[in-house]
């Protein structure tokens, strides 16, 4: 196991406990999303996967071997676990693109050339080469979070941890983050874990995922298990993706015959059209 | 984005102006010796030959728009007419230029006093037109990394490099702000005006506390060791435009003492 959390629990200084004895378990090359509503411990759970928090109780394994708070390790954890904040402005200190991701290259000690190299590659990688140059404050949110994560990929993690990546994107950078995020997964077969509440993302995105509420782990599966079982979702407040929901009311109200397996994306719903079309014709 | 202030607009000329690539260093080299020659001239045609050929550099080399020039020079030149009128009315000795008779007294302008003022004038006009040159054309960045060529502590450096990428997030924050208050007519009379700029700026204060947080948590999670290192990819002074640099500066030195003993009057 790549990642195995053992009775996490969390409990902030105000008295919160925002996460209550969660065990989970992530393999490598997967793609996990962690689903729940504002408030029901995502990001902390986020943070104590790079040891950003320290869990009150319970342990993280990090390919099996408990995680160590010493500044030594730690820097050698997140050498391998990158992680990408909500809020790129966060994360974007530097005067230049280029100086923010060279950031993290240049900590772990390596030279100025090979730094060079790595940063040229990270912002080809994002789409961000023209930009290098360009302080961040004349960037979009966008482009704000393509150079964030050309920050972390220019250390070459192994793991990416994101919090909420689309949030607050337009469409379009949205499926743009979302396609960079898979392409990385295919290609260098880097394992992604994310936080969100964006139902509609989670499909394409996710082989498998985690719902959180209260601090606890209420459901894991993968998109398709978890999605038809619409009360559960709905007694945490999330929905069920815009397409699913259809597929649901055309099956309930309409009498349909569609499988048990709703739909989750628009190509699955478009073969499920194309059955029932052709089901009906025979 | 759009920005509308005079020090936001400077920054974005600083990246994008046609001497952005040029060494900091010859352009630092040039900036700083012509303004030490023009401030410490004590004549008056030095400064106005500095500021004349700054202004071409700036407007023609680095492609800087007349109109923006013009606006970063009013304020700093109205001060500056004020204080070389006081010079002019009130200062000098010797040969008296003009006299003005009032009731009880009468007002003497001094030759000399009105060549200090105009001298003074130039020499600042001078110095002003160096210093721009230099925001205009380098980055903050280049000047970053330059002054740690120059051996700068860390700490200063690494401090203001934060502080100057911080004061933008802020800037668009205190703004976005300033926004909800007026729209909830915050800013409705002068009582309500006070409270809420107190308010907006003891939020922003809690605000930059937060985000000085959640920077350094960032920072960490890219392995931040306590020192910020950077990219040294400056490009290098040209042997060619070093020599020039000096030969012009040597040209004004020369030109000070032809001129010395010639007044503006």
């Amino acid at each position: 196991m790549l990642f195995k959390l053992e009775k996490l629990s969390h409990r902030y200084s105000d008295g919160t406990l925002a996460l209550d004895e969660v065990s989970l378990n992530i393999a490598k090359s997967e793609r996990i999303a962690l689903l729940g509503i504002n408030g029901s411990g995502k990001t902390t759970l986020l943070k104590h996967l790079n040891g950003i928090l320290k869990p009150t109780s319970g342990t993280v394994y990090y390919e099996d071997t408990p995680l160590e708070y010493n500044t030594k390790a730690l820097l050698a954890l997140r050498k391998k676990v990158g992680f990408i904040f909500q809020d790129p402005n966060d994360q974007l200190f530097a005067p230049t693109v280029k100086q923010d991701v060279a950031f993290g290259p240049l900590n772990l000690g390596y030279s100025q050339d090979k730094t060079k190299m790595l940063v040229d590659e990270a912002l080809k990688i994002v789409d961000m080469s023209e930009f290098a140059e360009k302080p961040p404050h004349f960037l979009s949110l966008g482009q704000k979070k393509r150079v964030a994560l050309a920050g972390v990929l220019a250390m070459q993690p192994e793991v990416i941890i994101m919090d909420e990546p689309t949030a607050n994107l337009d469409p379009r950078a949205t499926s743009e983050i979302l396609h960079l995020l898979l392409k990385l997964n295919k290609d260098s077969g880097i394992t992604l874990i994310l936080a969100t509440h964006d139902v509609d993302m989670v499909p394409l995105f996710a082989t498998r995922l985690y719902i959180l509420n209260k601090g606890k782990i209420i459901a894991e599966g993968i998109p398709k298990e978890i999605f038809s079982n619409a009360e559960l979702i709905r007694s945490v407040n999330l929905r069920s993706p815009r397409i699913t929901h259809l597929f649901e009311v055309l099956k309930k109200e309409d009498n349909l015959p569609i499988d048990k397996q709703l739909p989750l994306t628009i190509s699955e719903a478009r073969k499920e059209i194309l059955k029932l079309l052709e089901n009906k014709n025979s | 984005m759009e920005h509308s202030h005079l020090y936001a607009q400077i920054d974005r000329y600083a990246y994008t102006n046609a001497l952005a690539k040029c060494s900091p260093i010859t352009k630092g080299f040039f900036a700083f010796s012509a303004l030490l020659i023009s401030v410490s001239s004590p004549t008056a045609i030095v400064p106005a030959v500095i500021f004349v050929i700054a202004t071409i550099v700036t407007l023609y080399a680095a492609k800087i728009p007349l109109h923006f020039y013009v606006d970063m020079f009013t304020l700093p030149t109205i001060m500056l007419t004020l204080s070389c009128l006081f010079i002019a009315l009130f200062f000098g000795y010797g040969e008296p230029l003009a006299e003005i008779r009032l009731p009880g007294f009468i007002w003497i302008i001094f030759k000399n006093g009105l060549n200090l003022s105009i001298t003074t004038f130039l020499r600042v006009e001078g110095a002003l037109s160096c210093l721009f040159f230099l925001v205009l054309t380098t980055s903050i960045t280049d000047i970053f990394i330059t002054l740690r060529k120059l051996k700068v502590p860390r700490t200063v450096i690494e401090l203001s490099l934060l502080i100057y990428r911080y004061i933008f997030v802020f800037l668009e924050v205190s703004a976005k702000m300033n926004t909800a208050q007026t729209l909830r007519l915050g800013h409705s009379g002068f009582i309500n005006r006070i409270r809420s700029i107190a308010l907006l700026a003891g939020n922003l204060f809690i605000r930059t506390l937060e985000q000085g947080e959640r920077t350094f948590i960032a920072m960490n999670s890219r392995g931040y060791d306590g020192n910020i290192h950077v990219l040294e990819d400056l490009p290098k002074p040209t042997k060619k435009a070093v020599g020039c640099i000096a030969i012009f500066d040597a040209a004004l030195l020369v030109l000070i003492i032809l001129t010395i003993n010639i007044g503006v009057i």
